[in-house]
């Protein structure tokens, strides 16, 4: 079957889908938008579903509050954001001050929608094969980057290879590890590259999008210098970089990219990033004028913002987590009653208002959440049951009660999610010993095999925390199966993986439907790690302020952000 | 004089060695290394084994030490393992910012806790005196982040009569720093001031309780002589010895100052090189650090000798 053909056949599949009521409408755009089809071609599939073709779109919503105004061509934004804790190299990039900075400069093939639902970048269309074992990408054409050399598919098939190469110390490898390896990258001619998977897998671009921060595309010369000749096609180019303290961008003047009017991006001439690792002075700068945007905010230390009539908070639809895992290797976890009797204590609404002002989403200790992510199958919801708990625990043998100690990093607000499973759990008579460290002490110490020592993958039960992941494939990836290189729980369900593996393997929704409901069922019958809720994300910015793009996680495009005249 | 300062500047040469031992040694036991914090949690432990064996991290302590100390006598002091950036500019700069800052604040804490001080002694037991005590040492037991977030709060976010970072923008000319200097200084001022003040009041008690100041006041001496004369001279000796020790903590430890006013000096740099392993940048931070307290130590030593004959003459 031709590639056309069977995109052909996938449209009428998604088409039929929505008509028999198995997938929803914003579902049929996230998986229209995963196979590749264009925002017009999915607006025609919803339009042949019938009804109206609003609700549900992906585009970015307008700013709260009133209409968006029109741009503003010029000035200087002042952005605050936390410093990199390292060197700005986009292949080893982890932190948020990194992350942020780097996609200024650089691109993503696929980017994201504040609705996490992917939209073209560099490449302008996707495609697989009938099992997603292999994905063809058509990159857009006239694209340079910032030295003047053309962008083309040998540095797309060179970045992913240097991705996966575990000597390039690649944050990139843990998610990329086991789809992709060296030499599947293949650039078939200038325009056109190829991914030759290792295993079928339905979510890839989502592996090579914005969500994926270091798949940032560099030139095939890279030599692992960029904070010296800082380089990509971005909208930006950097004119000045002062560790932990400040970056200068100004418009890059062969930037290809140009609004839905035709104006050149980016609007602004330059973007002043101040680098700021307390988040009370990064408040206090947003509330004295100092600072224009500050592009992720976190909700506690920072209420005060809410309520400052010339700053205004946004809220999107995020999907990072606290995961709390039982590493059902080590005593008392192996026994899945008590996995259970503990998620059953759990107010996890009062843990919502606690930590959030109930802001988040809850969760009921599985990834497949359709609040967070739609069309998945609603799980059983699990409201605090101190009888059920204590059954749970008789039925294990410790109905005099159950002594466990939870690790938890001084970071974020981790030590009080702890406070709170600590305080909840004592009436069922589990009692919780929290051993509180820093954040270097819990992911010191060697990582792997049989000698794993660093704490948040050895401590018996440990709270770790994830950053939005934009589907829950991308999740259970990383952490649930028996090869997931950042499995806390260490969790080994063989009916897990190999419905898991089934799941990724197809692109029939009825299928995936039904293997997504199995697959959740498992994890919150399995209970290998809590999910309490879905962390919504913030971004703060003046009034004054439109345009800012992005899920509202690391990623954050200010190409199109503009100060608006009073 | 000159055998003292010679003595005293030979004896900062063993002192340094041993500081730069002893923060290797500790950098050992700090949790994490350095290719983990290049890396981050995400990376496999043979990525980190690779890098670190590019960055020489995994070789001993003791070579690392000798190439590192090698290279800090010969003016080479290397690049920063995490931010790749070279090792002495950073630490220069960081000192002068975190010098700009101390010598700022030291202007306004030291007159001001000084004429306090001994106001109150003078005034032994008196409302003034109690009331100086008080106040001062009120101020005293206030945290520099809640000060500090209080006085940000009222200056910067509700009156803007001040600016809510420490440093201008870029173009600013030097005067202006000033300016922006003010408000991370009140704090500041408001830990030192009760203890130097104390100290001031305390010798000036003491030395008024002297048989040379009875003589004087009995010899019919006018009071400001006597106070200026005889009192302040000598009743400084203790506070200069304090305001000297002083001044290494107003350098290297004003973490809380500088992450709050967003200030680039070498107290965040020593403590975000620590916390992340980078241990040329520790080492050449908190040498330098070492060399001001001792430089501080020494002026304070030398001040106390014009002051008081005896030190001088070795007595």
């Amino acid at each position: 079957m031709s590639d056309e053909q069977y995109r052909r056949d996938y449209a009428h599949h998604l088409i039929e889908q929505v008509n028999k009521g198995h997938m929803t409408r914003r579902q049929l755009l996230v998986r229209a938008s995963v196979f590749g089809f264009s925002a017009t071609a999915a607006g025609s599939l919803l339009a042949a579903c019938g009804g109206s073709t609003s609700g549900g779109g992906s585009a970015s919503p307008a700013p709260s509050g009133t209409g968006m105004p029109a741009p503003v061509m010029g000035g200087t934004l002042k952005a605050v954001l936390p410093p990199s804790i390292t060197d700005l190299d986009p292949v080893t990039i982890y932190d948020q001050g990194g992350i942020v900075l780097i996609s200024q400069f650089c691109e993503y093939l696929i980017d994201l929608d504040d609705k996490n639902g992917l939209k073209p970048k560099l490449a302008e269309s996707w495609s697989p094969n009938t099992d997603a074992s292999v994905w063809t990408f058509k990159l857009r054409q006239g694209v340079v980057f910032s030295d003047g050399s053309a962008f083309e598919a040998a540095d797309v098939a060179a970045t992913m290879d240097r991705l996966v190469d575990p000597k390039s110390g690649s944050a990139a490898l843990s998610a990329l590890g086991g789809i992709l390896s060296p030499g599947g990258t293949v650039a078939t001619d200038a325009a056109t590259v190829t991914f030759n998977l290792d295993k079928p897998f339905a979510d890839f671009p989502f592996m090579v999008s914005a969500s994926s921060y270091n798949t940032v595309m560099l030139p095939r010369t890279y030599k692992g210098d960029w904070a010296k000749n800082p380089v990509g096609t971005g909208p930006w180019t950097m004119k000045e970089y002062v560790a932990k303290q400040k970056c200068t961008a100004v418009k890059n003047p062969t930037y290809w990219g140009k609004d839905a009017a035709g104006n050149q991006l980016p609007y602004m001439d330059q973007i002043d990033w101040v680098l700021v690792q307390d988040e009370s002075a990064a408040n206090l700068q947003l509330q004295s004028g100092a600072i224009d945007l500050q592009p992720q905010t976190v909700f506690q230390g920072s209420q005060a913002l809410f309520a400052d009539p010339n700053l205004r908070v946004d809220i999107y639809p995020g999907t990072g987590i606290r995961e709390v895992a039982f590493n059902v290797n080590k005593d008392p976890w192996q026994d899945a009653n008590l996995r259970q009797a503990v998620a059953w204590c759990l107010d996890r609404e009062a843990i919502n208002k606690a930590l959030y002002d109930g802001r988040s989403n809850l969760g009921y200790d599985t990834f497949w959440e359709p609040t967070v992510y739609p069309g998945s199958p609603t799980p059983a919801p699990r409201a605090q049951d101190y009888d059920k708990a204590k059954q749970l625990l008789s039925d294990a043998g410790k109905s005099g009660g159950l002594e466990i100690t939870l690790t938890v990093a001084k970071y974020l607000e981790n030590p009080q999610l702890a406070q709170l499973i600590q305080a909840q759990c004592a009436p069922a008579g589990i009692n919780v010993k929290l051993d509180q460290i820093s954040y270097e002490a819990i992911y010191a110490g060697t990582q792997s095999g049989p000698n794993t020592d660093t704490p948040w993958l050895s401590a018996p039960m440990v709270i770790v925390e994830w950053g939005s992941r934009p589907t829950p494939g991308v999740f259970a990836q990383a952490m649930l199966l028996p090869d997931s290189a950042w499995s806390s729980s260490h969790w080994n369900n063989k009916d897990f993986a190999t419905t898991f593996n089934q799941y990724m393997a197809t692109s029939d929704e009825a299928t995936r439907t039904t293997l997504g409901t199995k697959l959740s069922q498992i994890q919150q019958d399995d209970t290998p790690i809590l999910v309490p809720f879905f962390i919504t994300q913030l971004r703060t910015q003046k009034k004054t302020v439109y345009g800012v793009q992005g899920p509202g996680s690391f990623y954050c495009d200010v190409s199109q952000a503009f100060v608006a005249t009073a | 004089m000159l055998r003292l300062i010679g003595r005293r500047l030979l004896l900062m040469v063993p002192t340094l060695i041993l500081v730069s031992i002893l923060i290797f040694a500790l950098a050992e036991v700090l949790p994490g290394d350095v290719g983990r914090s290049i890396l981050g949690p995400y990376a496999t432990d043979e990525q980190v084994r690779i890098l670190n064996k590019e960055l020489g991290a995994d070789k001993p302590l003791y070579e690392r030490y000798a190439r590192w100390a090698g290279g800090f006598v010969t003016g080479d002091w290397g690049d920063s393992l995490l931010l790749k950036v070279p090792v002495f500019p950073t630490v220069m700069k960081a000192l002068g910012n975190s010098l700009l800052l101390a010598g700022f604040a030291l202007l306004i804490i030291v007159p001001v806790s000084i004429v306090l001080g001994v106001f109150a002694g003078l005034r032994r037991d008196s409302v003034l005196d109690r009331g100086i005590t008080i106040s001062t040492l009120s101020m005293t037991v206030i945290p520099e982040f809640v000060s500090g977030v209080v006085l940000l709060y009222i200056f910067a976010v509700w009156l803007k009569w001040l600016p809510v970072t420490a440093m201008p923008p870029d173009g600013s000319p030097f005067v202006s720093r000033f300016y922006y200097l003010i408000l991370p200084a009140i704090p500041l001022m408001f830990l030192e001031l009760g203890y130097i003040a104390r100290m001031a009041r305390v010798g000036t008690v003491q030395v008024l309780a002297m048989p040379y100041i009875r003589t004087a006041v009995l010899k019919g001496l006018p009071r400001r002589r006597v106070i200026f004369g005889h009192v302040l001279r000598n009743a400084m000796v203790p506070t200069v010895t304090v305001i000297g020790s002083q001044v290494g903590w107003l350098i290297g430890g004003l973490v809380v100052i500088e992450t709050l006013f967003v200030y680039p000096g070498i107290g965040k740099l020593m403590v975000d090189a620590a916390q992340t392993h980078d241990v040329v940048m520790l080492e050449a931070s908190v040498l330098m650090v070492a060399v001001i307290y001792m430089a501080a130590n020494l002026i304070a030593d030398i001040v106390v000798a014009l002051l008081n004959p005896r030190i001088r003459m070795g007595g």
